[in-house]
């Protein structure tokens, strides 16, 4: 192992570097909490209840719930049923976004999530496992005059999973039930300005659609979109550190090229994991701005998972190439049965997201989870990539355990040794010992960071803080490179290493937002 | 009972508001000027944001409404009147009642002005600049603040003006804002929190969560067993400002959400023609088998019931659609009927 540094740094310079790794990271994590709003906004709607007074439906028409060119508009189902108006007449119309608001490209993505309102009635109850028919339609424009452009239409199932709390009595009705939220819709792109959704509720006695589905009385909608402003500081972040990511990779293949020997497996694992961070990194989304590109969400999703696929297996690979048991690995093949769980797992996910958001893509209203099969489908995927999980993480743990068992058995005939082999395993043990820290360190400010969020919710920023966090990392690579010149292959590993934990917590970050 | 009129402010004036159907809706300025029950800083109020008036009619009926089903089977039946103020003397006194009246009635207005906030018929709502915690930098960088906040903020500012132009120092204003608050604390400390998780494949590693309204029926339930529970108070000096403290310094001071009275009810059993909106129980209906106020017991005040043999004609085996459509064969049943002397 020619040229590995951390073994032979002082202490000094280890602390002095570490001080400032954590510096970078808090000063990171301040301006992500302070610049970036939180990264997610949810927007209620209640929909208007339009009446479609034509005799023959006409495809065309759309129903504004406010604004000019309203609909006739009618404030409850009592009304509705004084003037003699039909369920197949009613139109809830929900216009994103509320009045005087424009959606942005910066936005991303949007999602709307389904909430239907159901008063209990004791002779019209919700009957058990019934299904809502949905015929939606989905339109845009650009500006508040022009016509509207359709740009999905479909006729949707979803099974409505509602409990009634209270006792079934003449007493309590008119409470609501208690109803699951229901995916209703997923775009992947927020090309246009105004987005208008039609949707009608149609009954069919004969075919018994949408019967004994209970007394509805509202249908509510969230939107989710990412906010602009996380997006914007998003992008810079990204914008920023992959250059510099891109230079440390070079420079470090440049290196390991320059030696004489040919590159080894875990050398070529770290390039392989700083190329997939780098494809991660390279922000093309800023294409989406400018371009309808609703494949984003797809493209990212599998963006991710090259990412994470690589980082696992890179800790097996990295607890392998130490075991210090004289046996020769630096084959991929020799970690196979390690390295399958993973390529199996992923691909397994990879099949559930091409269903969900893959078909989603001509589809926006299609939710794999809206019928038993694809939910069934969907599980299974989900369970296997779970069992992989599951087994990846036992062999994971095996190894550490092999490592560890190892170190404490040639510390004991460590001083019997010649002094090149023993400064060979003292820097072993030390590289060894130091990356276990880290990444403990590293899953310590993960739960920590969690907690915190948790704690203060929405107070301070700490979604924000994931742009900054791959701002720290990308100094934290830096930093190194400009404080020590000399061929620091392994520091490398360690600093990808850790990097991909801060990605991980990155994740987290967001997650905890809320 | 009169829903076929609109109704603004009554008790707290614009209760009236919910009775004035005669108006229409309210469109323009001018109208503003016409709702009997509003003070004038209501009316200015009124003129400015004329858009949200008729959410606050809506909000008025909706309390009205939710009275009466709370309070179906007590003595006091939550009756209305043509005339102002439309609950009758009962709550322009400083009861339980008017408590309850007070505090559903600013409840009701936060969640009408949330309501037409998500439903687009207002156009500041969440992004207003009143609305406490709005970013400047608007809907497109960070979102706006949830619409509930605009509710109970325009709450504040339409149905608490009343009593603060009163000045704060009468035990009446001390009351009633903090029956008006504990109303809307009813909606806020009840807001259902909901998630959603989008992250790769839908996994939860990103996940954005909300709060939600509970519907108004769990608000006056709530309400309800505030007014079950409901501290009497009176007023003391502490230090210079005046405050509410309970009469029996036994119990435990009340908290924000407690409902407070200052003078105990009367008994409702018998018509008073002094007393606009005290019927008496003379007519109502009662259970023959409960022990509890709806019992005939009870609600007669012990003047005794009497029985009748009455044929309802009831609806069976109903088809229904979700909306706008029941067709029912019609039934006929004897019941007994049970009606205060």
């Amino acid at each position: 192992m020619a040229g590995a540094i951390i073994e032979n740094m002082s202490t000094k310079k280890l602390v002095i570097m570490g001080v400032t790794l954590l510096l970078f990271q808090a000063f990171a994590f301040m301006v992500g909490g302070l610049i970036a709003p939180s990264p997610t906004t949810a927007v209620h709607y209640l929909a208007m209840k339009c009446v479609d007074t034509t005799k023959h439906r006409e495809e065309t028409k759309w129903f504004m719930p406010w604004g000019p060119n309203q609909c006739d508009k009618i404030q409850n189902f009592e009304e509705a049923m004084a003037k003699k108006i039909e369920a197949n007449n009613i139109v809830f119309a929900v216009h994103i976004p509320l009045p005087n608001k424009e959606m942005s490209p910066w936005f991303q993505f949007m999602l709307v999530i389904l909430q239907f309102d159901i008063a209990f009635k004791m002779y019209n109850q919700i009957e058990d496992g019934s299904l809502a028919t949905i015929d939606v339609g989905l339109a845009y424009r650009d500006d508040t005059v022009s016509e509207w452009t359709e740009m999905a239409h479909s006729f949707e199932q979803r099974k409505l999973s509602c409990n009634f709390t209270t006792a079934k009595t003449f007493e309590n009705e008119g409470r609501y039930y208690e109803c699951d939220l229901l995916p209703f819709m997923e775009v992947g792109s927020v090309a246009h300005k105004y987005y208008l959704l039609n949707i009608r509720l149609p009954v069919n006695e004969r075919k018994k659609v949408n019967v004994g589905i209970g007394e509805i009385k509202d249908i509510r909608l969230v939107s989710i979109h990412q906010n602009g402003g996380f997006t914007k500081v998003w992008f810079a972040m990204k914008t920023f550190l992959t250059p510099s990511i891109l230079i440390i990779m070079i420079w470090y293949w440049r290196r390991i090229l320059m030696m004489s020997r040919p590159p080894v497996l875990l050398e070529k694992v770290i390039l392989a994991l700083g190329i997939s961070m780098t494809f991660i990194n390279i922000p093309v989304e800023w294409f989406s701005v400018g371009f309808n590109w609703t494949w984003m969400l797809l493209f990212g999703d599998i963006r991710q998972g090259i990412f994470y696929s690589m980082l696992l297996s890179f800790w097996i690979i990295f607890c392998g190439e130490h075991l210090m048991d004289q046996t020769e690995r630096n084959r991929f093949s020799v970690y196979w049965k390690q390295v399958g769980p993973i390529v199996f797992g992923s691909f397994c996910l990879f099949i559930f997201d091409m269903c969900e958001r893959g078909v989603q893509l001509t589809n926006p209203f299609y939710s794999i989870w809206a019928s038993d099969v694809g939910t069934e489908l969907a599980m299974a995927f989900i369970i296997v990539a779970g069992i992989c999980a599951c087994l990846y993480f036992l062999f994971l743990c095996f190894m550490v355990f092999q490592v560890f068992r190892n170190i404490s058995g040639k510390r004991t005939s460590l001083p019997a040794m010649s002094k090149a082999r023993r400064l060979h395993y003292e820097g072993l043990i030390f590289r060894f010992k130091f990356l276990m820290l880290v990444t403990l360190a590293c899953a310590a400010m993960t739960v920590i960071f969690f907690i915190i969020s948790q704690v203060n919710e929405g107070h301070w920023h700490w979604g924000g803080a994931h742009g900054a966090d791959e701002h720290s990392s990308g100094q934290c690579i830096t930093g190194d490179n400009g404080g020590n010149s000399g061929e620091d292959i392994q520091l490398t590993t360690t600093i990808t290493h850790v990097d991909g934990p801060t990605e991980i917590y990155k994740m987290t970050g967001k997650e905890a937002q809320e | 009972m009169g829903t076929d009129t609109v109704h603004l402010n009554d008790v707290v004036k614009f209760r009236y508001l919910a009775k004035l159907s005669s108006v229409g809706s309210i469109r323009d300025e001018e109208t503003c000027e016409r709702l009997r029950g509003l003070i004038q800083r209501q009316v200015q109020i009124c003129k400015r944001s004329v858009e949200v008036m008729d959410a606050v009619r809506r909000g008025a009926q909706l309390a009205i409404d939710e009275c009466q089903f709370q309070f179906r089977n007590r003595r006091w039946n939550c009756s209305t009147l043509e005339t102002m103020p439309v609950f009758g003397k009962i709550v322009t006194q400083g009861t339980r009642e008017a408590a309850f009246v007070y505090a559903i009635s600013a409840a009701s207005v936060a969640f009408a002005v949330t309501r037409a906030c998500s439903s687009g018929e207002l156009e500041k709502c969440g992004c207003d600049h009143n609305v406490h915690g709005v970013s400047p930098e608007g809907f497109q960088w960070s979102g706006c603040s949830d619409n509930i906040a605009y509710g109970v903020a325009f709450s504040q500012s339409f149905v608490d003006v009343r009593e603060r132009s009163k000045g704060q120092s009468s035990n009446r204003a001390l009351m009633n804002l903090h029956n008006n608050e504990a109303g809307r604390k009813a909606i806020l400390s009840h807001m259902r929190v909901e998630c959603k998780c989008h992250g790769v494949s839908g996994s939860c590693e990103v996940k954005t969560c909300w709060k939600a309204m509970p519907p108004f029926r769990k608000v006056g339930n709530v309400i309800k067993e505030k007014f079950d529970g409901a501290t009497e108070v009176e007023q003391r000096k502490a230090g210079t400002t005046k405050v509410l403290m309970p009469r029996n310094s036994q119990f435990k001071p009340h908290t924000d959400e407690d409902l407070v009275y200052l003078e105990p009810s009367p008994d409702f059993c018998d018509h008073d023609p002094k007393m606009p909106g005290m019927f008496g129980t003379v007519g109502r209906q009662c259970n023959r088998t409960s022990k509890a106020i709806d019992g005939c017991e009870l609600m007669c005040c012990g003047r005794g019931f009497q029985t009748q043999e009455v044929e309802v004609v009831d609806r069976c085996s109903c088809k229904f659609h979700w909306c706008c459509y029941v067709k029912c064969k019609q039934c006929r049943k004897m019941v007994e009927m049970h009606t205060c002397r």
